[in-house]
């Protein structure tokens, strides 16, 4: 209808020059180069141990590196709406405490209010940083002593030992052989990577993260497209606790300390950008899944555990700087 | 290129010689030769993309150039590092987004990067020597004023001062006038004229051609990344120049540049009654009609954009009321303005209308989730349907809907942030500057554009600094001053650049 407006002036308008797409981006580069520093990963922990590339390590890593998965794909929309979450360990601590302690009486009643506190935490995160307009490091760093301290005040920080069959054979059974933490982590990464790709708050958490002003001056609800990706990221720091205590057979009211790092790690090693506008939700499984697969290996070349969360901090600050490198504009 | 006349004795202060630059593929520069005289000032010219910003930025150290050499008189070839190092060659660039310290003073700024400024020298001594520098440039400019509290024309001098400070003999402009007063830019050519004299050499760059004859000896004109020709500004014609620049006949389209039939008898689109906003606009009353075009004329800060603002719900006013079809409506925040069908175009396209690492179909559906996503989910078929209709139709270039939209020239970004409001339905526009930094050809089209948008019954507001564009868009004109609108003009004819700019600056009142 509106297009008859212009055609007038299309007759006479010429061309004018104008740069063209670039096709080799430096985003593609850091891809690459992402796959490359995997490779040399998985090639060095296999020349130096003779255990590392057996398949039941190798699912071992998978294994490991799904709960940090899960928790990176809910980083990943986070930081692409330019935003941060450091709550997470302490929402997967809190929420895994009170399933824990619902399900021996009903089984459905603890999952769904682990559940539903999770997303409550995410909310509570959102709405003080969409609406109050507070700092989101602030908000959530502050969330994550007030999350974690709930935790142990509801047990007097006590573990809870005991959980449900039926619930670990869900969260960490297998189906024919592969763990479901590993299927439930590349299904939460798929279906975040269809929302990014095929639906409008997908586009809206870029466009916020990418200019948010020009998101709001295009009309876009930006607090809402902000309180969605911290509720999403509150309720797959959820499922990741429920893997959690179904593994390990107990909840722990310091469940998921420092999970943050590793997300935020995983995230950005996976392409998303701390400058926002960026990111991919299966990329934050290759994150993961590198995190992971250096873990592994250093403890089977017998590296002190303490040694290790350095290396971690390490990878991290090392990919946030190829990040700024790589994304200084101009 | 020229051979300078024999007559005129000079010496290059700087010479480039066959700079090129390329970025992931796209050849920016392709072997461009430039160079400038002590006592000169040499313009610049191009549409966007035709690489002059890529030019300066290799001579400033923003960036390397692929090849090509750059010869300094007195040093010899030089590789300039980063901008640092051009300023202690002596090259200085006033930019269009200065890059000063807002919570420093003037004086501190001036000797930003030097240890001087560190403290280690007694504060008098060296806001001493920058009394001394500023005096001849501006002289009631206090070396004390925190640069934050400075207007674009101070910003100016300081940039300019902190160049003189490091003994600099090369001073670039980059479009110095986009945001300057007519009575400011007037300040600064005084102020060019004198470093001229002094023996410095100027490079500047303006997409303005009265300008360009106003002020410079020498003027290059790029195009796609070649220099099409260096001569001598006087012997040029501005129709020349125009067809330099943009590699066509355009200049008879752009003085027939058609004054607007007079549109009387239409509806009210748009009526706002006793808008307020503490500081900032001051009962404001105003009525918008369908299929006109008023412009909003003022000084910057007379309150143009605050008010566009207002009206589109992107800040709070304390007051009055605002109708749209004759209906009150309460517009809180930008998405309520465009379910009424009210559209912005910001002023500053890139950090206010763009994703910039977005594709242009993505940007042209900013506004558009509604229309395209009614469940959720993207109909992806059709946006890329309906933006591919208008990249024909409005001949935007490249005429991929795929390219990053920061990959777009001023124009082309431009013309996708109109498609994007006239896809969302907008029958109300408020334009914000809409050709500011656009190149000539593409200024003309969009201007064709606004006057189709009021011929099809829209009704736009248009604020504009440059005076031109309003008399040549505009039916009616609104002035402001001081958060007020002063004075409407409702008949435009006998109106002139002159008369206006005495309304704007408060010289002369109507009743």
């Amino acid at each position: 209808m509106t297009n008859d407006r212009v055609s007038q002036v299309a007759a006479d308008a010429k061309t004018s020059a104008a740069p063209r797409e670039k096709k080799v981006s430096l985003g593609w580069i850091r891809s690459a180069s992402v796959v490359a520093g995997v490779a040399l990963l998985f090639i060095v922990f296999s020349v130096l141990t003779n255990s590392f590339y057996a398949p039941s390590n190798l699912l071992d890593i998978l294994l490991q590196s799904s709960i940090n998965a899960m928790i990176a794909v809910g980083m990943t929309l986070v930081v692409m709406a330019r935003g941060i979450d450091l709550s997470v360990g302490s929402v997967v601590g809190l929420t895994s405490m009170i399933t824990a302690s619902l399900l021996p009486q009903n089984f459905l009643l603890g999952v769904v209010a682990g559940i539903v506190l999770g997303v409550l935490c995410g909310l509570i995160n959102g709405i003080l940083i969409a609406k109050l307009k507070l700092p989101d490091f602030i908000v959530t760093l502050g969330m994550l002593s007030i999350y974690r301290g709930a935790a142990l005040i509801f047990t007097d920080g006590k573990p809870i030992y005991g959980i449900d069959a039926t619930f670990r054979a869900i969260f960490a059974g297998d189906v024919g052989g592969i763990p479901t933490p590993v299927i439930l982590a590349l299904a939460i990464a798929l279906l975040a990577f269809l929302m990014v790709r095929y639906t409008a708050l997908g586009e809206q958490i870029i466009a916020v993260g990418g200019n948010e002003e020009a998101a709001r001056l295009a009309g876009i609800n930006v607090e809402r497209v902000k309180i969605c990706v911290y509720a999403i990221s509150g309720l797959l720091a959820t499922f990741a606790g429920f893997v959690l205590i179904g593994r390990i057979g107990a909840a722990e009211p310091i469940g998921g300390t420092g999970f943050e790092l590793q997300a935020i790690g995983a995230a950005v090693i996976g392409g998303a950008s701390l400058f926002g506008g960026e990111g991919n939700p299966l990329g934050a499984l290759v994150g993961a899944l590198t995190l992971g697969a250096m873990q592994n290996g250093l403890t089977l070349l017998n590296v002190p555990s303490f040694w290790q969360l350095v290396a971690t901090g390490v990878v991290v600050i090392v990919a946030v700087f190829a990040d700024q490198v790589t994304r200084k504009r101009r | 290129m020229q051979i300078p006349n024999a007559e005129t004795p000079w010496k290059p202060l700087l010479q480039l010689r066959g700079i090129t630059k390329a970025f992931a593929g796209v050849q920016a520069l392709k072997g461009v030769d430039f160079d400038l005289r002590a006592g000169e000032v040499h313009a610049l010219m191009g549409e966007n993309g035709a690489g002059k910003s890529t030019l300066m930025k290799i001579l400033f150290g923003v960036q390397p150039p692929d090849s090509g050499t750059i010869v300094l008189d007195g040093v010899g070839e030089v590789a300039i590092d980063d901008p640092r190092h051009a300023l202690a060659l002596g090259i200085g660039l006033v930019s269009q987004e200065p890059s000063l310290v807002p919570q420093l003073d003037v004086a501190q700024n001036i000797f930003l990067g030097q240890t001087e400024a560190l403290g280690v020298v007694p504060r008098s001594q060296f806001q001493a020597k920058a009394q001394e520098i500023l005096k001849p440039l501006a002289p009631r400019l206090p070396i004390t004023a925190r640069v934050g509290s400075l207007g674009m024309a101070e910003l100016q001098v300081v940039e300019i001062a902190r160049t003189l400070a490091r003994g600099g003999k090369i001073i670039g402009f980059d479009e110095p006038t986009s945001s300057l007063t007519p009575a400011e830019r007037d300040g600064l050519f005084a102020l060019i004229q004198q470093l001229k004299n002094s023996g410095k050499g100027i490079i500047y760059i303006s997409h303005r051609i009265p300008e360009v004859y106003a002020i410079s000896d020498r003027v290059t004109v790029l195009r796609d990344g070649r220099v099409v020709a260096s001569r001598a500004t006087k012997e040029v014609s501005a129709d020349e120049l125009i067809n330099m620049i943009a590699g066509r006949r355009l200049a008879e389209e752009l003085q027939h540049s058609a004054k607007p039939v007079v549109r009387a008898g239409r509806t009210e689109a748009l009526r706002l009654e006793g808008i307020s906003a503490t500081g900032k606009l001051h009962d404001i009353n105003l009525t918008l009609r369908t299929g006109e075009i008023f412009g909003l004329a003022g000084l910057v800060g007379s309150g143009r954009t605050e008010l566009a603002r207002c009206i589109f719900g992107a800040d709070r006013k304390n007051g009055g009321s605002v109708y749209i079809n004759g209906k009150p409506l309460d517009l809180r925040q930008p998405s309520d303005a465009k379910a009424a069908g009210i559209a912005l175009i910001p002023e500053d396209r890139r950090k206010q209308a763009l994703v910039p690492n977005m594709d242009v179909e993505r940007n042209f559906g900013l506004a558009n989730f509604q229309q395209y996503s009614p469940s959720g989910f993207l109909r992806l078929k059709q946006r890329r349907q309906d933006i591919e209709r208008y990249i024909e139709e409005m001949a935007i270039r490249p005429r991929r809907a795929g390219v990053r939209i920061r990959n777009l020239s001023g124009g082309n970004q431009q013309k996708v942030i109109i498609a994007r409001w006239l896809q969302s339905g907008a029958r109300i526009f408020l334009f914000d500057e809409p050709t500011r930094g656009i190149d000539v050809g593409a200024k003309f089209e969009i201007h064709e554009l606004m006057r189709r948008l009021a011929k099809d019954g829209c009704a736009l507001l248009v604020i504009s600094s440059e005076l031109p564009e309003i008399l040549a868009l505009c039916d009616r004109v609104g002035i402001m001053r001081g958060g007020r609108l002063v004075q409407t003009i409702d008949d435009c004819a006998g109106l002139t650049e002159d008369l206006l700019m005495k309304y704007a600056s408060g010289e002369v009142t109507r009743s």
